[in-house]
């Protein structure tokens, strides 16, 4: 991930330092223009995901209507089977299921789920706001631990450097789930500081699953602003800054720290995926409601509706996040208008 | 003839269990190994951080008190979630766990097996059988107000036998009921097709339970969120794939007759939370966050006897035992010899030693040790090894390929065998038999599927073994899993009750015995058809029972008078109450 | 927002106020100078490969290393704590974890590797082609890039998993196909801004193929970064993979793979610790070296 910006700006640094001045032109045509057309591709993006996703469900063995009978293993009789299919539209050929789908979404209707026996927009409504809270908290904290960690690394000699690093290597390197079961058995059983599972009302319960899915990303965080942050303390404005008799914690403030959290923008469609799977390992693990775990179940239940409202959702997000931080990269480096 | 297995409360506590000798070495050893140090010294956190909850103090010695009323129980389900809280629709275990809460049937049926009035004052068959009056209690109210009549009763089956309503268990139940009428006020006839002697066990299920029919008239949709029935508490809300919120019914008067209360409950609320993770749940029961939990691994069980904060309670439920079912359908478990060869091969009683941690005991019959006429027969499924390899020498699997496996014209001996973690046999234990039966040649390959695939293949008859298990209070259960009926399903690929798939002369006779069995109006001629079927069950080796399926349940000491409700052993909360005070 | 623009605009100026701090090579890439000191690297490098080294050994030579075999049954010695006799204890049937763990070395590190071959491979066509085509043909496919990015990774190997069957094989392809979209991004705009850079344009106002600037300006310059993607995706691959297993759809039983040990060990965290905890560090141990090493070799390369 950091050799992205890494090298990005390393090579345009270095060749390309008086472009900015070409396109400079009409601010129109180099943001907007191309602006729109993302946004037309994202309808695009938005349609091929819904279609993939549709039909690789079809290709996934087992059958819906067990989602519908209450989950697989029910002992349903071949009529109630079929009663359900009829009852479902599930006898309909392919395609016109497949047009069905298409037309409901355009209308934003996402149908129902087979297992929960509701509107998907409503159980994704009810599921949503668990995830957003934990992975903006992770997020935050996953900021925090590295910028922290990243500043006591970066002043504190040779030692601190290594130690940090190591670190954060190792914070990147440890599976969710382990660190999620290490913490429980420590702060939940063995202490009985916090609760095991997000049950509890407050902030108390979230403590813990923020922890686990935030520092496994500080991890990679860390690593990518400590890389930006060396290259930049390295770079011409910061030895000018220096001459100019800036102290050493203010060139790292003001100018290597703005560099990095720049290079952080670029990540942040990055940072959301992983999140997302993260929230699906951290969610089963403290057995709280979520986004993710309602994926994981309708997965493993064939509940075909929720999977395909999960998708459109994650990927709606995603362009969301990719369209406002590719707008702010164009709008923050002219260099790149061009493309 | 009964080899009762009552619920039973865990090990009397004793300072110096076993997980704290081991926890105390684990300690020590290690912290001798210096080349392993930085090891060591994690080990010995955790070590100290799990033994921790294990040798904590006995707060109060145990006295005999007064039930306080009042107070929430937070109860956790490492089952699914239900669909619907209708028991009706589908009809499954989850749902039956949290329906005993609040849903009630017609009839009670004992440990013994004998069956008591409930909701049903008192019934009366008629001459040939094929008629059974069914008088209500009078003085019974819904929750929502509704009274309990014969009308109840029509409703109740027109509900069920509605093919929108989509039952699965209890259609199967009313299954030989044609027509029921009003025959007074609060007497109601069902006319049968055919006898069916099972019929009182049906209603004494909580898949076949009473709901109010002015409930039922809102139509499924807002009965599965809702149900309006008569039990000790009611449904106030559900949050989905969160928890169902259940409030004390304060009119209650129906208690089953072995309830040690009569009126209300004695908690107000109890909230039903979902935590499917095993490692999650347990954690939130030792931490406190909730008070009961259910499907209480083994491991933990064994934790929750060592640590004076908690307490255990299991129970078997009734029906099928826990198996592992042989196709014989195709492959080598065509032959009798070497199905039989495959169960004498395996040790089920080491499996359950080592990896349950000897807190399950091991079932040698077919039906659960606490289902009527179940006939344990040790020596049927004991471990020969030199009779499984006499077996297999017999059946023609005489030759040895580069692995050490049996073969039979260049074909190896092998099975595959599904597993899913939801039907409760571990992969640990199927790793174990994979190993010994590898001590006589045998291969098993053992194939984890996740549960839609793993249903997928049961029902397209693509598996040598397959876990399996039915819940039912009953020995008709064996009409059910063994008649060769039950094999076929209208359409390829669907759901069949019988997964042995065995037929022929076999097949006809275990067929013809249960049939017998499960007409008869006389309990002594059932039992004397039932010993025989299972007899000729146990001889074609169709399945090998491992243990009995069971209510497992861990809770705070400080939750008192927790029970299992017969005949399925649901856990039961009326008489239960918090010493909190 | 402001900020960022704020931030660009005085980095910008500083660079124009001083250019390029290297000498221009023949071919028109910045040579720089080394501002790392030379021993920190030698360090970086060489330890965390003797590690894999051993880790090799072990996948290559389990059954020298391991005390005994991978499968070796004996459940009455279930769960025994770690002792002389077992150095990581026993597990629920009495297996040696040691032994095991040695053994998983081979499973976990072979996907390690070949997930990260896999998604780097397809990343390498994906990034070349979108990098090197024309406007629409990046079009088309940074936005086939973008749908795939826009399924979340781990959908993306859940329904790989589900479609084909839990197993090594699948979970090799699963944790490889969901990286191969953030590989692919990188390669793209390594090589757009390879491309971008003054010799390659040179090259085309040369009249050079197409062909042949990807063999002799493209591919020398995106080579060494994917080799520090890869040596960085091992690490994840594995940590992945484990992930896989522990939601149950990783590797299939007897055989010992981290991962699968760890979500097993798991259930028993309280009881035996010795299951959870080693499985575990096996993983980190793993992951932190092959990063390591790929820090180490990163910055080795950016010091040429």
């Amino acid at each position: 991930m950091s050799l992205d910006t890494d090298n990005r700006t390393d090579t345009d640094r270095g060749q390309r330092p008086l472009h900015a001045g070409n396109s400079r032109g009409t601010w129109l045509e180099s943001v907007l223009v191309p602006s729109s057309l993302r946004i037309l591709g994202a309808a695009g993006v938005l349609w091929a995901v819904a279609t993939l996703a549709f039909f690789t469900m079809r290709l996934v063995p087992g059958d819906p209507v067990d989602a519908l009978l209450g989950g697989p293993g029910n002992n349903a009789t071949e009529a109630v089977r079929h009663a359900t299919r009829e009852l479902n539209g599930l006898n309909e050929p392919l395609l016109v299921q497949y047009s069905a789908y298409l037309s409901r979404l355009v209308t934003g209707n996402l149908g129902d789920s087979y297992q929960l026996r509701e509107p998907v927009a409503q159980v994704l409504g009810e599921q949503l706001g668990g995830t957003l809270v934990l992975a903006i908290l992770a997020l935050v904290s996953a900021w925090i631990l590295a910028l922290g960690l990243a500043l006591w690394a970066a002043h504190g000699g040779k030692t601190a450097t290594l130690v940090g690093n190591l670190l954060e290597i190792i914070s990147a390197a440890v599976p969710h789930f382990w660190l999620g079961s290490l913490l429980i058995l420590v702060f939940s059983v063995g202490l009985q500081w916090l609760p095991a599972t997000s049950g509890a009302p407050g902030f108390e319960g979230l403590l813990l699953p923020v922890l686990t899915l935030a520092i496994p990303l500080a991890g990679f965080l860390g690593q990518v602003l400590r890389e930006s942050m060396l290259s930049a303390m390295k770079s011409p404005f910061a030895i000018s800054a220096r001459a100019r008799g800036e102290s050493e914690a203010s060139v790292s403030l003001r100018h290597a720290l703005r560099h990095a959290a720049l290079g952080g923008i670029g990540l942040s469609g990055w940072a959301m995926g992983s999140l997302i799977s993260g929230a699906v390992v951290v969610e089963t693990v403290f057995s709280r409601p979520g986004i993710g775990r309602t994926l994981l179940q309708s997965v493993l239940v064939r509940d075909v509706p929720v999977v395909l409202g999960v998708v459109v959702l994650v990927a709606v997000v995603y362009i969301f996040v990719t369209l406002l931080s590719d707008l702010a990269e164009r709008l923050a480096d002219p260099r790149l208008r061009d493309r | 003839m009964t080899n009762r297995q009552p619920a039973y409360r865990g090990k009397p506590k004793s300072p110096t269990s076993s997980l704290v000798d081991q926890c105390v070495m684990a300690t020590r050893k290690n912290s001798l190994h210096r080349t392993f140090l930085a090891f060591a010294m994690l080990g010995a956190l955790l070590a100290l951080t799990a033994c921790n909850g294990a040798v904590r103090v006995d707060p109060a010695s145990v006295v005999t008190k007064e039930p306080v009323s009042g107070g929430t129980l937070v109860y956790a389900t490492g089952d699914n979630e239900p669909a619907c809280l209708d028991p009706i629709v589908s009809g499954n275990v989850p749902q039956a766990l949290v329906a005993s809460q609040y849903l009630e049937p017609l009839f009670f049926q004992y440990e013994s097996g004998e069956i008591g009035p409930w909701l049903a004052k008192s019934w009366k068959w008629s001459e040939d059988r094929l008629a059974l009056d069914i008088t209500v209690r009078q003085d019974v109210t819904f929750t929502d107000g509704q009274q309990l009549n014969a009308e109840t009763i029509v409703e109740n089956i027109a509900y069920i036998k509605d093919p929108k309503t989509l039952s699965s268990t209890g259609i199967l139940a009313v299954e030989k009921v044609d027509s029921v009428e009003k025959v007074s006020e609060f007497t109601a006839r069902l006319n049968l097709s055919t006898p069916d002697n099972a019929l009182l066990e049906h209603f004494a299920q909580i898949w076949v339970p009473i709901q109010s029919q002015k409930a039922l008239a809102r139509g499924a949709e807002a009965n599965c969120l809702a149900p309006v029935g008569t039990g000790p508490f009611k449904v106030d809300s559900w949050a989905k794939q969160q928890e169902i919120v259940l409030s004390r019914n304060a009119d209650y008067h129906t208690p089953a007759p072995t309830a040690g209360n009569s009126g209300p409950a004695y908690l107000t609320k109890v909230i039903w939370r979902f935590l499917p993770d095993h490692a999650a749940r347990f954690a939130a029961l030792q931490s406190g966050e909730v008070d009961v939990i259910d499907v209480l691994q083994p491991q933990n069980a064994v934790a929750a006897d060592a640590d004076p904060a908690l307490e255990t309670l299991i129970g078997s439920r009734p029906g099928h035992v826990v198996n592992l079912t042989l196709n014989t359908r195709t492959g080598p478990l065509t032959d009798v010899r070497v199905r039989e060869a495959f169960v004498r091969s395996v040790d089920v009683g080491a499996a359950l030693k080592s990896i349950f941690m000897d807190t399950v005991p091991r079932s040698n019959s077919v039906l659960s040790s606490i289902t009527k006429f179940n006939r344990q027969d040790p020596e049927a499924y004991s471990t020969d090894i030199e009779r499984a390899n006499r077996l297999l020498d017999e059946a023609g699997w005489n030759a040895r390929d580069s692995e050490g496996y049996r073969t039979k014209n260049g074909e190896r001996l092998s099975t595959t065998v599904i597993q899913n973690n939801a039907v409760l046999v571990p992969v640990s234990v199927l790793e174990q038999f994979q190993h010994s039966a590898k001590a006589v040649g045998f291969e098993l390959v053992i194939s984890q599927e996740e549960s839609a695939s793993f249903s997928a293949r049961r029902f397209a008859w693509d598996y040598g073994l397959s876990p399996l298990y039915y819940t039912k209070n009953s020995p008709s259960v064996l009409n059910i899993v063994y008649d060769s009926a039950n094999i076929s399903s209208v359409i390829k690929g669907g759901y069949h009750a019988n997964n042995n798939g065995l037929t022929g002369p076999a097949a006809n006779a275990i067929d013809k015995s249960l049939r017998l069995a499960a007409t008869t109006g006389n309990e002594m001629k059932r039992a004397e058809h039932y010993e025989p079927a299972q007899r000729l069950i146990d001889k074609q080796y169709l399945s090998l029972p491992i243990f009995d399926q069971q209510t497992r349940l861990g809770f705070r000491s400080d939750v008192e008078g927790v029970k299992l409700l017969s005949p399925l052993g649901m856990p039961t909360f009326y008489d239960t109450w918090l010493d909190r005070s | 927002m402001t900020q960022s623009i704020q931030t660009s605009h005085s980095r910008i100026s500083s660079v124009q106020d001083q250019p390029a701090d290297g000498p221009v090579t023949e071919d028109g890439s910045v040579r720089r100078k080394s501002r790392l000191p030379a021993s920190g690297i030698g360090a970086g490098i060489i330890l965390p490969l003797l590690l894999l080294i051993g880790l090799a050994a072990a996948a290559v030579l389990p059954s020298v290393l391991a005390p005994s075999g991978p499968l070796d049954m004996n459940p009455a010695e279930a769960f025994s704590s770690p002792s002389a006799a077992h150095w990581f204890g026993t597990d629920e049937s009495g297996r040696d974890v040691f032994s095991r763990v040695i053994h998983g070395a081979r499973s976990s590190l072979l996907i390690g590797v070949l997930a990260t071959v896999i998604g780097l491979g397809l990343a390498l066509l994906f990034g070349t082609v979108a990098g090197l085509g024309t406007r629409a043909v990046d079009f088309a496919v940074s936005r086939f890039l973008e749908v795939l990015f826009a399924f979340p990774g781990l959908l993306l190997a859940l329904l790989v998993i589900t479609i084909l069957g839990p197993g090594i094989v699948t979970t090799t392809i699963a944790v490889g196909l969901s990286a191969a979209p953030g590989y692919a991004r990188m390669i793209r705009s390594q090589v757009l801004s390879v491309r971008r850079s003054g010799y390659v344009e040179a090259s085309i106002v040369q009249g050079r193929s197409r062909a042949f600037i990807f063999r002799n300006h493209i591919l020398p310059n995106v080579s060494a970064p994917l080799f520090v993607l890869a040596t960085l995706g091992v690490g994840q691959a594995i940590v992945w993979a484990s992930s896989l297993s522990f939601l149950g759809l990783g590797a299939t039983p007897p055989h010992p793979e981290w991962g699968s040990m760890l979500s097993l060990g798991r259930l028993y965290i309280g009881n035996a610790w010795w299951l959870t905890v080693f499985p575990g560090l096996f993983i980190v141990l793993s992951a932190t070296t092959t990063t390591l090493l790929g820090h180490g070799i990163q910055r080795k390369l950016k010091d040429k």
